[in-house]
C-alpha cells in the first residue's frame, strides 16, 4: 500500500488507548516530517550543493593545449567515458573483488533505484516521468544481492593493505550512508524489524542523508568521474594513446 | 632562488586547474592505481600508492579552492601542509616515482595521477624539497648546457670519433638542412653508436641533417625535478637552435623525457607553437621505412623483445613505429606479457636514476622487469631510450640475467644495405 | 706493412683470423688499460689474448667484462666524470675482446673503437681538446703485430 506526499496514514480502527496512539502519533510525525520537510531540506541541499561543487570544481578551467595532437581513431574523451569502465589488461587478477564487487553493487543501486515499482512511482509523482519496473522478487533479490556486495567491498577495504591505508572516516562514512537506505529500504518493504511506518521513515531518512552528503563527499564522484575520465581520455587522445 | 613553505603553496595554488580539482574529487581509494605501480607491487608498502603520493597537493586543493575547506581552514580545522610534511613527501614524489604514467590509465574514474604527480613536484622544488641529485642535473643543464655537464668540446669529440668509426662526416650548424638532430647526454656519454647510427640512415636515405652547437642536448631536467622555469629555458634554446639553423624537424633522440618534454609540453612552456615539426627518431624511421627509404638486408638471429619506454610509447604516443622497424630486421620476435602503453616500466625515469638514495627500491622495483622478460624467453632485449637501456642493463646484472641490451636505432643501422 | 689511415686499418683487421683478432683487439685494450683501475679488465685482456682458451672459459670471462661495464656506466643525470667515463670505455673495450663470436662482428675493431673512446675521454678531462693519437697509435700496434 503506497501512500502518497502529503497523506498520512490512519488506521482503520482507532482506540482510545493514549499509549497506543502516542506512539502512532510519532512515527506518524517522523514519517511526515521525513516525506515533506526533509525532502525540502534535502533534495535542495543536494540539487543547491551539487550545482555548486561542479561550479566550484570545473569553473577553475584548464590551459589550452598548444602541441600539435596526433589523431588516432579511438582516442579521446569520450570513447575513455566508457572503456574506462573496463578493467585495462592485467588489472583484473591483481584486485578481481574491486572490480567484481564494483560492477555488482554499482548495478544493484541502479536496479533498486530506478526499477523498482514504488521508486518508480515516486519519481512520476515528483517529475511526471516513469518506465517499467522490474518484478518485485528480482528486485528483492537483487537487494540483497546488493547489500552483501557491500558489506563484501567493507571487509574487502578493511583487510586489503593498501585500501585499508588509504581509508579515512569519510570511506567509512560513505559507505554507511549507501548501505543504509538499501538494508532500510528492503526491511521496510518486507515489513521487517520495525512497524512499516517507522522503517519506511528510517529509509527515507536515511536516503535523505546520503542525498545532503554527496555533494560533499567522496560520493560525489558520480558526478566527477565523468569530468575526470573525460580530461583524461583528452590529453592522452591527443597523444594519440588510447586510454 | 630561497625555498621556502609559502613560495611552494604558492606554487601549488597556481598549478590547480579543473583536471585536478575534478581528480581529487572523484577518489573513492579503491587503491587500484597501487596495483599498477611497480614500487608498490615490488616492495608491497602501501605508501608507495600513487594516489597517496599526492596528499600534500590534495589538502592544498581542499584548503584553497573548496568552500568547506576554506571555511575549516578559518576554523581552525584543517591541518596546513608544512616544510615537515613536504620533506616526508620527498622519497614518495621522486624517489618512488618515474613519471611512468601507468596509474593513470588503470585509475576507474580517470584520475590521471601522473599529471598531478609532474605539478606536486613544482612546488616541491620551490620550496628546497627536490633531491640533491636532480637539482645539481638542473643547474647543470641551465649553467652547462647538459644536466651531466658535456659541453660542445665533449659532443666534437664524439663527431670525430663517429666520422672515424663510419666514414661519414658529421655535419654541425648547417643552415636548411631538413633535420636537426638532437642528442641526450646519455648517448654522447654512454653511446656514441647512437650518432653513428643517425649518419648512416640518413646517408642511406639522402637526406640533409645536421647537429647545433648551441642546442645538442634534449633532456629536460626541468621537467623532472619540476621547476617550469627552468625546462622553459632548455625548450627554448632549442626552438632558437632550430630557428636559426631553418630545419624542418628536430628529431629527439632515444630519450624518453626528451620526447614528452619537447614534443608535448614545450610549446605550452614557451607559450606559443613550433615553427618546426618534432619527431622521435623512431617516427622518423618509420617514416623512411614507409616511403622506401629505408634498405635493410638480414635479420637478428636471436629472439628478441622489446621494452616499451613509458615516455614514448604510453606517455608519447609512439606506439607502433617500433614493431613496425624491429620486423624489419627480426625473424623471432615475440612481446612481453605486457606489451605496449601497459609496458612496466624499468624504474629509472622521471629522474629516479640520478637519485643516488633510490637505488636499492629501484632494484627491488626491477622485480618485475625481471619476471616479465624471464617469461617472454627473449636473448636479446631492445629498446628506444639510452635510460631505460643502462637501469635495464643493471638491473639484469643485478638479477644475474645474461640478456644484452640494445638500441632499436642502432640495430637497424646495424643492417642497413651496404652501398655497392 | 704500414697503416695510415682507418680504411686501411679495416681492411687489415678483417683478414685476421678469430684467434688473432681477439689478440689484436687485447692489445688495442691495454693501450688504454691504464685509464682504468678496474682489476677485472686486465683479467679480460689475459683471456683474449690466451690461443688456447675455452668457450666456458671465454664466456666467464664474458660476464666478469660486462660486470665492469655495467656498473661503470655513468647514470642518467648524475654529473659526468670524464676520467671514470673513460674506465667505463676500457671496459668495454675489454667486453669486445672476449665477446661471443657473431656474424659481421670483428672484437679488433670493437676493442679499438672503445679504446679510442676512452681516450677521448681522458683527453676531455684533462681539457686537452678532442684531438688524440689513439688511431695513429692503434695502426702502428697492428702493423707491429703483422710483422711479428
Amino acid at each position: 500500500m503506497y501512500m502518497l506526499r502529503g497523506e498520512i496514514y490512519s488506521t482503520p480502527c482507532i482506540l482510545a488507548n493514549s499509549e497506543f496512539l502516542e506512539t502512532h502519533m510519532n512515527e506518524d510525525l517522523f514519517l511526515n516530517w521525513v516525506r515533506s520537510t526533509g525532502l525540502d531540506i534535502s533534495i535542495g541541499v543536494f540539487v543547491l550543493g551539487t550545482l555548486w561543487r561542479l561550479f566550484e570544481i570545473y569553473s577553475l578551467g584548464r590551459k589550452t593545449d598548444l602541441a600539435v595532437p596526433r589523431h588516432r581513431a579511438g582516442a579521446s574523451g569520450l570513447h575513455t567515458l566508457f572503456r574506462r569502465s573496463v578493467p585495462p589488461p592485467g588489472m583484473f587478477k591483481r584486485s578481481p573483488i574491486s572490480y567484481v564487487g564494483g560492477y555488482v553493487f554499482h548495478i544493484g543501486l541502479f536496479i533498486v533505484v530506478f526499477l523498482f515499482a514504488q521508486h518508480i512511482k515516486l519519481i512520476q509523482s515528483l517529475t511526471g516521468l516513469s518506465w517499467p519496473n522490474l518484478p518485485a522478487q528480482f528486485i528483492d533479490a537483487t537487494a540483497v544481492v546488493t547489500l552483501a556486495t557491500m558489506v563484501l567491498v567493507l571487509a574487502e577495504r578493511i583487510n586489503k593493505p593498501v585500501k585499508r591505508f588509504l581509508s579515512t572516516f569519510g570511506d567509512y562514512a560513505g559507505w554507511a550512508l549507501t548501505f543504509l537506505p538499501v538494508l532500510t529500504g528492503y526491511l521496510a518493504n518486507k515489513h521487517l524489524l520495525l512497524s512499516y511506518t517507522t522503517m519506511l521513515g528510517l529509509h527515507i531518512l536515511s536516503v535523505e542523508l546520503l542525498l545532503v552528503f554527496i555533494p560533499f563527499t567522496k560520493l560525489f564522484h558520480v558526478f566527477t568521474l565523468w569530468g575526470s575520465r573525460w580530461y583524461n581520455g583528452d590529453v592522452n587522445g591527443r597523444k594519440g594513446v588510447p586510454t | 632562488m630561497s625555498a621556502s613553505i609559502e613560495k611552494g603553496i604558492s606554487v601549488l595554488k597556481e598549478v590547480i586547474d579543473a583536471p585536478i580539482a575534478s581528480y581529487f574529487s572523484s577518489c573513492v581509494h579503491c587503491g587500484l592505481c597501487a596495483e599498477a605501480c611497480l614500487f608498490y607491487t615490488e616492495s608491497g608498502d602501501p605508501k608507495y600508492t600513487p594516489i597517496h603520493k599526492l596528499e600534500p597537493l590534495r589538502r592544498v586543493y581542499k584548503q584553497e579552492y573548496t568552500l568547506l575547506g576554506r571555511f575549516a581552514k578559518i576554523l581552525g580545522l584543517s591541518k596546513p601542509v608544512t616544510d615537515e610534511e613536504l620533506e616526508e613527501w620527498k622519497p614518495l614524489v621522486y624517489d618512488s616515482c618515474t613519471l611512468c604514467g601507468r596509474c593513470s590509465l588503470v585509475c576507474p574514474v580517470g584520475n590521471d595521477i601522473v599529471y598531478m604527480v609532474r605539478r606536486l613536484r613544482e612546488g616541491m622544488a620551490i620550496s628546497g624539497h627536490a633531491p640533491e641529485g636532480l637539482a645539481g642535473a638542473s643547474q647543470r643543464a641551465v649553467e652547462i648546457g647538459s644536466p651531466m655537464g658535456v659541453k660542445l668540446p665533449a659532443v666534437k669529440a664524439q663527431m670525430k670519433h663517429v666520422q672515424a668509426d663510419t666514414g661519414i662526416e658529421i655535419p654541425l650548424d648547417v643552415v636548411g638542412a631538413e633535420y636537426m638532430v638532437l642528442m641526450s647526454s646519455m648517448e654522447i656519454i654512454n653511446f656514441p653508436e647512437y650518432l653513428a647510427a643517425i649518419a648512416r640512415i640518413m646517408k642511406q636515405a639522402g637526406k640533409t641533417w645536421t647537429l647545433c652547437s648551441e642546442a645538442f642536448e634534449a633532456t629536460n631536467s626541468g621537467i623532472q625535478i619540476g621547476v617550469s622555469d627552468i625546462a622553459r629555458v632548455l625548450v627554448q634554446r632549442i626552438v632558437d637552435g632550430a630557428e636559426k639553423l631553418k630545419v624542418k624537424t628536430v628529431i629527439s633522440p632515444e630519450c624518453g623525457h626528451a620526447y614528452t618534454a619537447l614534443r608535448w609540453e614545450g610549446p605550452n612552456l614557451i607559450g606559443r607553437p613550433y615553427s618546426f615539426e618534432v619527431l622521435h627518431i623512431l617516427e622518423v624511421l618509420d617514416g623512411f621505412r614507409n616511403a622506401g627509404l629505408l634498405k635493410t638486408s638480414g635479420f637478428e638471429e636471436a629472439k628478441l623483445t622489446f621494452h616499451d619506454p613509458c615516455q614514448l610509447v604510453r606517455r608519447g604516443g609512439v606506439l607502433e613505429e617500433p614493431r613496425r622497424l624491429l620486423n624489419l630486421v627480426a625473424k623471432d620476435y615475440v612481446e612481453t606479457g605486457d606489451p605496449g602503453k601497459m609496458n612496466w616500466c624499468c624504474g629509472g625515469g622521471g629522474g629516479v636514476s640520478a637519485i643516488e638514495e633510490a637505488e636499492e627500491l629501484r632494484l627491488t622495483a626491477f622485480k618485475v622487469k625481471k619476471v616479465q622478460l624471464e617469461a617472454t624467453g627473449a636473448k636479446t632485449l631492445v629498446t628506444a631510450c639510452a635510460n631505460c637501456r643502462i637501469v635495464l642493463e643493471e638491473g639484469l646484472e643485478h638479477y644475474k640475467m645474461d640478456i644484452p641490451v640494445v638500441g632499436l636505432t642502432e640495430t637497424i643501422a646495424a643492417h642497413l644495405t651496404a652501398k655497392e | 706493412m704500414n697503416i695510415s689511415n682507418d680504411s686501411e686499418f679495416k681492411a687489415a683487421l678483417s683478414f685476421l683470423s678469430g684467434t688473432n683478432r681477439r689478440r689484436v683487439a687485447a692489445h688495442f685494450s691495454e693501450n688504454v688499460l691504464s685509464l682504468s683501475k678496474d682489476a677485472r679488465i686486465k683479467g679480460a685482456i689475459d683471456a683474449a689474448k690466451r690461443a688456447d682458451i675455452t668457450p666456458a672459459e671465454l664466456a666467464a670471462a664474458y660476464q666478469t667484462a660486462r660486470a665492469a661495464s655495467v656498473e661503470s656506466y655513468t647514470r642518467c643525470g648524475r654529473e659526468c666524470n670524464w676520467n671514470d667515463q673513460a674506465s667505463h670505455f676500457v671496459a668495454e673495450a675489454g667486453v669486445a675482446c672476449v665477446q661471443p663470436d657473431k656474424p659481421g662482428a670483428n672484437p679488433a675493431w670493437d676493442a679499438a673503437m672503445q679504446a679510442r673512446m676512452a681516450r677521448t675521454c681522458e683527453t676531455i678531462a684533462t681539457g686537452r681538446g678532442t684531438d688524440n693519437a689513439e688511431a695513429a697509435a692503434q695502426y702502428r700496434i697492428l702493423a707491429e703485430f703483422l710483422n711479428s
